[in-house]
Protein backbone atom coordinates (compact mmCIF):
# COMPACT_ATOMS: atom_id res chain seq x y z
CA UNK A 1 0.00 0.00 0.00
CA UNK A 2 1.32 3.34 -1.00
CA UNK A 3 2.35 5.27 1.87
CA UNK A 4 0.06 8.54 2.40
CA UNK A 5 0.93 11.56 4.12
CA UNK A 6 -2.36 13.59 5.75
CA UNK A 7 -1.68 17.11 5.62
CA UNK A 8 -1.23 20.05 2.83
CA UNK A 9 1.29 21.26 0.19
CA UNK A 10 1.16 24.75 1.79
CA UNK A 11 2.42 23.42 5.51
CA UNK A 12 5.97 23.45 6.19
CA UNK A 13 6.06 20.67 8.57
CA UNK A 14 4.05 18.56 5.31
CA UNK A 15 6.77 20.19 3.39
CA UNK A 16 9.31 18.67 5.08
CA UNK A 17 8.37 15.06 4.49
CA UNK A 18 7.59 15.72 1.11
CA UNK A 19 10.79 17.01 0.32
CA UNK A 20 12.86 13.68 2.52
CA UNK A 21 9.96 11.36 0.33
CA UNK A 22 11.02 13.05 -3.08
CA UNK A 23 14.89 12.93 -2.07
CA UNK A 24 14.55 9.26 -1.65
CA UNK A 25 12.10 8.38 -4.40
CA UNK A 26 9.48 7.12 -2.37
CA UNK A 27 6.15 7.25 -3.53
CA UNK A 28 3.37 8.31 -1.52
CA UNK A 29 -0.16 10.02 -1.43
CA UNK A 30 -0.57 13.39 -0.07
CA UNK A 31 -4.37 13.39 1.50
CA UNK A 32 -5.15 16.68 1.57
CA UNK A 33 -7.22 17.41 5.28
CA UNK A 34 -9.56 20.52 5.25
CA UNK A 35 -7.57 22.61 8.14
CA UNK A 36 -10.01 25.60 7.77
CA UNK A 37 -13.53 23.17 8.07
CA UNK A 38 -11.93 22.19 11.62
CA UNK A 39 -10.75 18.58 10.76
CA UNK A 40 -8.42 19.01 12.62
CA UNK A 41 -10.15 18.87 16.33
CA UNK A 42 -12.37 15.94 15.23
CA UNK A 43 -12.34 12.97 17.07
CA UNK A 44 -11.47 10.99 14.28
CA UNK A 45 -8.15 13.08 13.47
CA UNK A 46 -7.20 13.36 17.36
CA UNK A 47 -7.51 9.52 17.04
CA UNK A 48 -4.57 9.23 14.46
CA UNK A 49 -2.74 12.44 15.74
CA UNK A 50 -2.95 13.18 19.13
CA UNK A 51 -2.41 16.69 19.13
CA UNK A 52 -4.54 17.81 16.32
CA UNK A 53 -1.42 18.59 13.81
CA UNK A 54 -0.33 17.91 10.71
CA UNK A 55 1.49 16.10 8.97
CA UNK A 56 0.58 12.30 9.64
CA UNK A 57 1.68 9.45 7.61
CA UNK A 58 -0.10 6.02 7.55
CA UNK A 59 2.35 4.18 6.40
CA UNK A 60 0.35 0.33 5.73
CA UNK A 61 -1.09 0.55 8.82
CA UNK A 62 1.67 2.15 11.03
CA UNK A 63 0.56 5.46 12.10
CA UNK A 64 3.12 8.26 12.67
CA UNK A 65 3.27 12.19 13.86
CA UNK A 66 5.76 14.59 14.12
CA UNK A 67 7.69 16.06 10.50
CA UNK A 68 11.33 15.17 12.03
CA UNK A 69 10.57 11.76 13.10
CA UNK A 70 8.65 10.82 9.85
CA UNK A 71 11.93 12.45 8.11
CA UNK A 72 13.77 10.12 10.18
CA UNK A 73 11.55 7.15 9.73
CA UNK A 74 11.78 7.54 5.79
CA UNK A 75 15.20 8.03 5.75
CA UNK A 76 15.94 4.80 8.00
CA UNK A 77 13.83 2.67 6.11
CA UNK A 78 14.31 3.84 2.92
CA UNK A 79 18.10 4.30 3.56
CA UNK A 80 18.98 2.64 0.37
CA UNK A 81 16.92 4.48 -2.04
CA UNK A 82 17.45 7.73 -3.10
CA UNK A 83 20.08 10.44 -1.70
CA UNK A 84 21.27 8.95 1.89
CA UNK A 85 20.22 11.35 4.22
CA UNK A 86 21.41 9.64 7.60
CA UNK A 87 24.96 8.79 9.22
CA UNK A 88 26.03 5.51 9.15
CA UNK A 89 24.01 3.83 11.76
CA UNK A 90 26.94 1.85 13.35
CA UNK A 91 29.37 5.05 13.66
CA UNK A 92 27.87 6.75 17.25
CA UNK A 93 29.79 9.88 17.25
CA UNK A 94 28.58 10.54 13.88
CA UNK A 95 24.92 9.59 15.16
CA UNK A 96 25.59 11.99 17.89
CA UNK A 97 26.25 14.88 15.47
CA UNK A 98 23.50 14.56 13.01
CA UNK A 99 20.99 14.32 16.52
CA UNK A 100 22.50 17.85 17.38
CA UNK A 101 22.37 19.11 14.32
CA UNK A 102 18.49 17.85 14.00
CA UNK A 103 18.53 19.24 17.24
CA UNK A 104 20.09 22.58 16.57
CA UNK A 105 17.33 22.92 14.00
CA UNK A 106 14.80 22.40 16.55
CA UNK A 107 15.45 24.72 19.59
CA UNK A 108 17.74 27.26 17.89
CA UNK A 109 16.34 27.88 14.50
CA UNK A 110 12.40 26.61 14.10
CA UNK A 111 11.40 29.14 17.19
CA UNK A 112 12.38 31.86 15.80
CA UNK A 113 12.12 31.69 12.42
CA UNK A 114 8.47 30.99 13.38
CA UNK A 115 7.90 34.39 15.37
CA UNK A 116 8.94 36.18 11.72
CA UNK A 117 6.53 33.59 9.85
CA UNK A 118 3.65 33.93 12.28
CA UNK A 119 4.16 38.03 12.35
CA UNK A 120 4.82 38.24 9.08
CA UNK A 121 2.86 35.68 6.99
CA UNK A 122 0.45 34.24 8.93
CA UNK A 123 -1.06 37.60 9.86
CA UNK A 124 -0.67 39.07 6.58
CA UNK A 125 -2.91 35.98 5.67
CA UNK A 126 -5.50 37.37 8.23
CA UNK A 127 -5.28 40.59 7.53
CA UNK A 128 -3.84 41.90 10.80
CA UNK A 129 -0.96 43.62 11.27
CA UNK A 130 2.36 42.46 12.30
CA UNK A 131 3.83 43.59 15.32
CA UNK A 132 7.05 45.31 14.01
CA UNK A 133 8.77 45.22 17.88
CA UNK A 134 8.21 41.09 17.85
CA UNK A 135 9.84 40.76 14.28
CA UNK A 136 12.62 42.95 14.97
CA UNK A 137 13.30 40.87 18.09
CA UNK A 138 13.09 37.81 16.31
CA UNK A 139 15.21 39.07 13.82
CA UNK A 140 18.08 40.26 16.29
CA UNK A 141 17.71 36.63 18.00
CA UNK A 142 17.75 34.78 14.44
CA UNK A 143 21.28 36.89 14.00
CA UNK A 144 22.83 35.95 16.94
CA UNK A 145 22.12 32.17 16.21
CA UNK A 146 23.19 32.27 12.49
CA UNK A 147 26.28 33.66 13.69
CA UNK A 148 26.74 29.87 15.36
CA UNK A 149 25.37 28.31 12.07
CA UNK A 150 28.78 30.39 10.65
CA UNK A 151 30.62 28.95 12.57
CA UNK A 152 30.08 25.08 12.17
CA UNK A 153 29.82 25.69 8.12
CA UNK A 154 33.05 27.44 8.06
CA UNK A 155 34.49 23.86 8.77
CA UNK A 156 31.79 21.77 7.08
CA UNK A 157 30.06 21.65 3.64
CA UNK A 158 26.62 20.39 5.61
CA UNK A 159 25.83 20.37 9.25
CA UNK A 160 27.00 17.50 9.64
CA UNK A 161 30.09 17.37 7.29
CA UNK A 162 30.68 16.53 4.01
CA UNK A 163 27.12 15.19 3.52
CA UNK A 164 23.33 16.35 3.53
CA UNK A 165 21.51 14.82 5.79
CA UNK A 166 17.99 15.55 7.40
CA UNK A 167 19.24 18.09 9.84
CA UNK A 168 20.25 20.32 6.42
CA UNK A 169 16.47 19.69 4.68
CA UNK A 170 14.53 20.34 7.82
CA UNK A 171 15.37 24.20 7.89
CA UNK A 172 14.13 24.32 4.53
CA UNK A 173 10.02 25.29 4.82
CA UNK A 174 10.35 27.71 7.34
CA UNK A 175 13.96 28.85 5.99
CA UNK A 176 12.23 29.59 2.90
CA UNK A 177 8.88 31.46 3.77
CA UNK A 178 11.51 33.82 5.92
CA UNK A 179 13.27 34.97 2.63
CA UNK A 180 9.65 35.40 0.89
CA UNK A 181 8.72 37.78 3.58
CA UNK A 182 11.52 40.06 3.03
CA UNK A 183 13.92 38.73 5.78
CA UNK A 184 16.80 37.33 3.94
CA UNK A 185 19.20 36.44 6.37
CA UNK A 186 20.02 33.09 5.29
CA UNK A 187 21.35 34.15 1.86
CA UNK A 188 23.39 37.03 2.73
CA UNK A 189 26.48 36.24 1.46
CA UNK A 190 28.72 39.44 2.67
CA UNK A 191 27.63 38.47 6.15
CA UNK A 192 27.55 35.25 6.45
CA UNK A 193 29.24 33.65 3.56
CA UNK A 194 29.08 30.06 4.52
CA UNK A 195 25.19 30.19 5.62
CA UNK A 196 24.93 31.07 1.83
CA UNK A 197 26.60 29.01 0.11
CA UNK A 198 24.65 26.46 2.11
CA UNK A 199 21.28 28.02 1.65
CA UNK A 200 21.74 28.34 -1.87
CA UNK A 201 22.89 24.35 -2.44
CA UNK A 202 19.86 23.02 -0.36
CA UNK A 203 17.07 25.99 -1.21
CA UNK A 204 18.28 24.99 -5.11
CA UNK A 205 18.05 21.11 -4.71
CA UNK A 206 15.25 19.53 -7.69
CA UNK A 207 13.27 18.42 -4.74
CA UNK A 208 12.91 21.37 -3.01
CA UNK A 209 11.41 23.12 -6.05
CA UNK A 210 9.43 20.65 -6.99
CA UNK A 211 7.76 20.97 -3.01
CA UNK A 212 7.52 24.72 -3.48
CA UNK A 213 6.02 24.33 -7.52
CA UNK A 214 3.45 22.34 -6.07
CA UNK A 215 2.36 23.86 -3.01
CA UNK A 216 1.93 26.91 -5.23
CA UNK A 217 -0.06 24.95 -7.50
CA UNK A 218 -2.72 23.75 -4.75
CA UNK B 1 40.82 7.89 29.71
CA UNK B 2 39.80 10.77 31.35
CA UNK B 3 35.93 10.67 32.82
CA UNK B 4 33.31 12.46 30.91
CA UNK B 5 33.19 15.53 31.75
CA UNK B 6 29.84 17.94 31.46
CA UNK B 7 30.46 21.75 31.07
CA UNK B 8 26.93 23.03 32.53
CA UNK B 9 25.49 24.27 36.37
CA UNK B 10 23.50 21.73 38.27
CA UNK B 11 21.24 24.80 38.13
CA UNK B 12 20.39 24.29 34.40
CA UNK B 13 17.38 22.33 33.30
CA UNK B 14 19.47 21.12 30.59
CA UNK B 15 22.16 19.95 32.56
CA UNK B 16 20.12 18.30 34.78
CA UNK B 17 18.76 16.23 31.86
CA UNK B 18 22.35 14.91 30.80
CA UNK B 19 23.18 14.02 34.37
CA UNK B 20 19.62 12.30 34.80
CA UNK B 21 20.74 10.13 31.89
CA UNK B 22 24.61 9.73 33.02
CA UNK B 23 23.25 8.01 36.47
CA UNK B 24 20.92 5.84 34.96
CA UNK B 25 23.90 4.28 33.01
CA UNK B 26 26.23 4.14 35.69
CA UNK B 27 28.48 6.34 33.64
CA UNK B 28 31.44 8.16 35.84
CA UNK B 29 31.52 11.57 35.01
CA UNK B 30 32.58 15.35 36.23
CA UNK B 31 30.50 18.28 36.57
CA UNK B 32 32.57 21.45 35.42
CA UNK B 33 30.32 24.27 36.59
CA UNK B 34 30.14 27.07 34.08
CA UNK B 35 30.34 30.43 35.72
CA UNK B 36 26.99 31.38 33.47
CA UNK B 37 26.03 34.69 36.01
CA UNK B 38 28.76 36.20 34.96
CA UNK B 39 28.75 35.15 30.76
CA UNK B 40 31.14 32.84 31.22
CA UNK B 41 29.01 30.63 28.45
CA UNK B 42 29.44 33.76 25.91
CA UNK B 43 33.00 33.73 26.19
CA UNK B 44 35.18 33.31 22.96
CA UNK B 45 37.05 30.20 24.70
CA UNK B 46 33.86 28.96 25.32
CA UNK B 47 31.87 29.50 22.13
CA UNK B 48 34.89 27.58 20.48
CA UNK B 49 33.44 24.30 21.99
CA UNK B 50 29.81 25.98 22.20
CA UNK B 51 29.35 27.81 18.86
CA UNK B 52 25.56 28.64 20.41
CA UNK B 53 27.02 29.50 23.80
CA UNK B 54 24.91 27.42 25.64
CA UNK B 55 24.90 24.27 28.72
CA UNK B 56 25.26 22.50 28.84
CA UNK B 57 27.91 20.38 25.75
CA UNK B 58 29.94 17.41 26.68
CA UNK B 59 33.87 16.20 25.95
CA UNK B 60 34.45 12.97 25.54
CA UNK B 61 38.09 11.95 25.35
CA UNK B 62 38.05 14.74 23.33
CA UNK B 63 34.54 14.44 21.45
CA UNK B 64 32.82 17.65 21.97
CA UNK B 65 28.70 17.64 21.81
CA UNK B 66 26.67 19.98 22.63
CA UNK B 67 22.31 19.70 22.75
CA UNK B 68 21.20 18.21 26.03
CA UNK B 69 18.85 15.41 24.13
CA UNK B 70 21.55 14.42 21.35
CA UNK B 71 24.00 14.02 24.50
CA UNK B 72 21.56 11.72 26.07
CA UNK B 73 21.28 9.79 22.87
CA UNK B 74 24.66 9.28 22.52
CA UNK B 75 25.40 8.23 26.33
CA UNK B 76 22.44 5.62 26.18
CA UNK B 77 23.80 4.53 22.56
CA UNK B 78 27.50 4.72 23.70
CA UNK B 79 26.59 2.82 26.53
CA UNK B 80 23.99 0.52 25.62
CA UNK B 81 24.53 -2.55 27.92
CA UNK B 82 24.88 -0.33 30.80
CA UNK B 83 22.19 0.78 33.60
CA UNK B 84 18.61 1.09 32.16
CA UNK B 85 17.68 0.53 28.93
CA UNK B 86 16.92 3.91 27.74
CA UNK B 87 16.55 3.39 24.16
CA UNK B 88 14.50 0.46 21.76
CA UNK B 89 16.27 -1.38 19.63
CA UNK B 90 17.64 0.39 16.89
CA UNK B 91 17.01 -2.19 14.09
CA UNK B 92 13.17 -2.01 15.05
CA UNK B 93 12.18 0.84 12.98
CA UNK B 94 8.74 1.41 14.26
CA UNK B 95 9.79 1.10 17.64
CA UNK B 96 12.26 3.71 17.06
CA UNK B 97 10.08 5.86 15.43
CA UNK B 98 7.98 6.02 18.51
CA UNK B 99 10.63 7.23 20.11
CA UNK B 100 11.67 9.95 17.98
CA UNK B 101 7.55 10.96 17.76
CA UNK B 102 8.29 11.36 21.95
CA UNK B 103 11.26 12.87 21.57
CA UNK B 104 10.02 15.57 19.09
CA UNK B 105 6.78 16.21 21.39
CA UNK B 106 8.35 16.84 24.01
CA UNK B 107 10.64 19.13 22.60
CA UNK B 108 7.59 20.81 20.57
CA UNK B 109 4.62 20.59 22.61
CA UNK B 110 6.48 20.79 26.25
CA UNK B 111 9.43 22.09 26.20
CA UNK B 112 8.37 25.49 25.22
CA UNK B 113 5.54 25.90 26.96
CA UNK B 114 7.13 24.91 30.85
CA UNK B 115 10.33 26.32 29.70
CA UNK B 116 8.84 29.09 29.23
CA UNK B 117 6.82 29.45 32.31
CA UNK B 118 9.86 28.70 34.42
CA UNK B 119 11.61 31.53 32.46
CA UNK B 120 8.89 34.08 33.96
CA UNK B 121 8.70 31.95 37.26
CA UNK B 122 12.14 30.97 38.05
CA UNK B 123 14.77 32.76 35.88
CA UNK B 124 13.26 36.41 35.91
CA UNK B 125 13.35 36.38 40.10
CA UNK B 126 16.91 34.93 39.33
CA UNK B 127 17.82 38.10 37.32
CA UNK B 128 16.00 40.46 39.47
CA UNK B 129 12.81 40.71 37.34
CA UNK B 130 9.09 39.91 38.27
CA UNK B 131 7.06 36.78 36.23
CA UNK B 132 4.93 38.43 33.45
CA UNK B 133 1.49 37.01 35.20
CA UNK B 134 -0.45 37.46 31.58
CA UNK B 135 2.73 35.29 29.68
CA UNK B 136 2.39 32.14 32.53
CA UNK B 137 -1.63 32.48 32.75
CA UNK B 138 -0.96 32.20 28.61
CA UNK B 139 1.33 29.39 28.73
CA UNK B 140 -0.45 27.51 31.16
CA UNK B 141 -3.51 27.56 28.97
CA UNK B 142 -1.68 26.11 26.17
CA UNK B 143 -0.12 23.68 28.10
CA UNK B 144 -3.07 22.20 29.78
CA UNK B 145 -4.36 21.90 26.16
CA UNK B 146 -1.32 19.38 24.94
CA UNK B 147 -1.68 17.62 28.08
CA UNK B 148 -4.78 16.23 26.54
CA UNK B 149 -2.51 14.85 23.75
CA UNK B 150 -0.42 13.48 26.37
CA UNK B 151 -2.98 11.95 28.15
CA UNK B 152 -4.34 9.96 25.19
CA UNK B 153 -1.27 8.18 24.35
CA UNK B 154 -0.62 7.20 27.86
CA UNK B 155 -3.90 6.27 28.38
CA UNK B 156 -2.64 3.40 25.85
CA UNK B 157 0.66 3.19 26.96
CA UNK B 158 2.98 3.28 29.79
CA UNK B 159 5.11 5.74 28.81
CA UNK B 160 5.41 8.00 25.91
CA UNK B 161 7.33 5.98 23.50
CA UNK B 162 5.25 2.81 24.25
CA UNK B 163 5.64 0.07 27.49
CA UNK B 164 9.01 0.80 28.41
CA UNK B 165 10.75 4.24 29.95
CA UNK B 166 12.69 5.79 27.37
CA UNK B 167 14.88 9.33 27.09
CA UNK B 168 12.16 10.64 25.77
CA UNK B 169 10.50 10.39 29.14
CA UNK B 170 13.34 11.33 31.23
CA UNK B 171 13.81 14.58 28.97
CA UNK B 172 10.48 15.93 31.01
CA UNK B 173 11.78 15.91 34.21
CA UNK B 174 14.05 18.82 34.68
CA UNK B 175 11.76 21.69 33.03
CA UNK B 176 8.63 20.19 34.54
CA UNK B 177 9.59 19.89 38.02
CA UNK B 178 11.27 23.32 38.11
CA UNK B 179 7.80 24.31 36.91
CA UNK B 180 5.91 22.35 39.01
CA UNK B 181 7.81 23.57 42.11
CA UNK B 182 7.14 26.93 40.38
CA UNK B 183 3.44 26.71 41.55
CA UNK B 184 2.42 25.65 38.09
CA UNK B 185 1.26 22.40 39.27
CA UNK B 186 -0.45 20.73 36.18
CA UNK B 187 1.13 17.70 35.96
CA UNK B 188 -0.14 16.81 38.99
CA UNK B 189 -3.57 16.91 38.45
CA UNK B 190 -5.09 13.14 39.13
CA UNK B 191 -8.55 14.16 37.84
CA UNK B 192 -7.80 16.44 34.49
CA UNK B 193 -5.04 13.46 33.18
CA UNK B 194 -5.38 10.85 35.43
CA UNK B 195 -2.66 8.91 33.35
CA UNK B 196 -0.36 12.08 33.12
CA UNK B 197 -0.10 12.39 36.69
CA UNK B 198 0.45 8.59 37.25
CA UNK B 199 3.61 8.87 34.56
CA UNK B 200 5.00 11.96 36.19
CA UNK B 201 5.20 10.14 39.86
CA UNK B 202 6.60 7.36 38.37
CA UNK B 203 9.47 8.92 36.66
CA UNK B 204 9.74 11.40 39.25
CA UNK B 205 10.26 9.15 42.03
CA UNK B 206 13.48 7.45 39.78
CA UNK B 207 15.87 7.53 42.82
CA UNK B 208 18.94 8.78 39.87
CA UNK B 209 15.90 11.90 39.20
CA UNK B 210 15.82 12.54 43.24
CA UNK B 211 19.27 12.47 43.41
CA UNK B 212 19.49 15.64 40.94
CA UNK B 213 16.51 17.49 42.16
CA UNK B 214 18.52 17.72 45.78
CA UNK B 215 21.97 18.59 44.23
CA UNK B 216 19.24 21.71 42.22
CA UNK B 217 17.80 22.63 45.44
CA UNK B 218 20.81 23.47 47.30
CA UNK B 219 21.75 25.49 44.18
CA UNK B 220 19.38 27.37 43.96
CA UNK B 221 19.77 28.28 47.55
CA UNK B 222 23.00 29.06 47.37
CA UNK B 223 22.29 31.20 43.71
CA UNK B 224 19.11 32.84 45.71
CA UNK B 225 21.56 34.10 48.67
CA UNK B 226 24.33 35.48 46.13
Amino acid sequence: MTLKVYGLPQSSATQRVLVVLKEKNVPYELVPVDFFGGELKSLAFLAKSPFGLIPYIDDDGFILCESLAICKYIAAKYAGSGTPLLPDQSDVKAVALFEEACSVEESNFQPIATGIVVEKYFKAFRGLQPDDKVVEECISKLNEKLGGYEAILKKRRFLTGDNMTVADLAHLPTGTIIGDVGVKLLGDPDKRPNVARWWKEISSLPSWLTVVAEAKAA
Amino acid sequence: MANLKVYGHIISANTQRVLMILKEKNVPYELITVDFMHGEHKTPSYLEKHPFGQMPYIDDDGFILFESVAISKYIAAKYRSNGTQLLPDSSDLEAFALFEQACCIESNDFYPLAGGIVMENVVKPLHGTSPNEVVVAELTAKLAGKLEGYEAILRKHEYLAGDKVTIADLAHLAVGSTMTHSGVKLLLDTEKWPNVARWWKDITSRPTWREIWEERVVAAKLLAGS
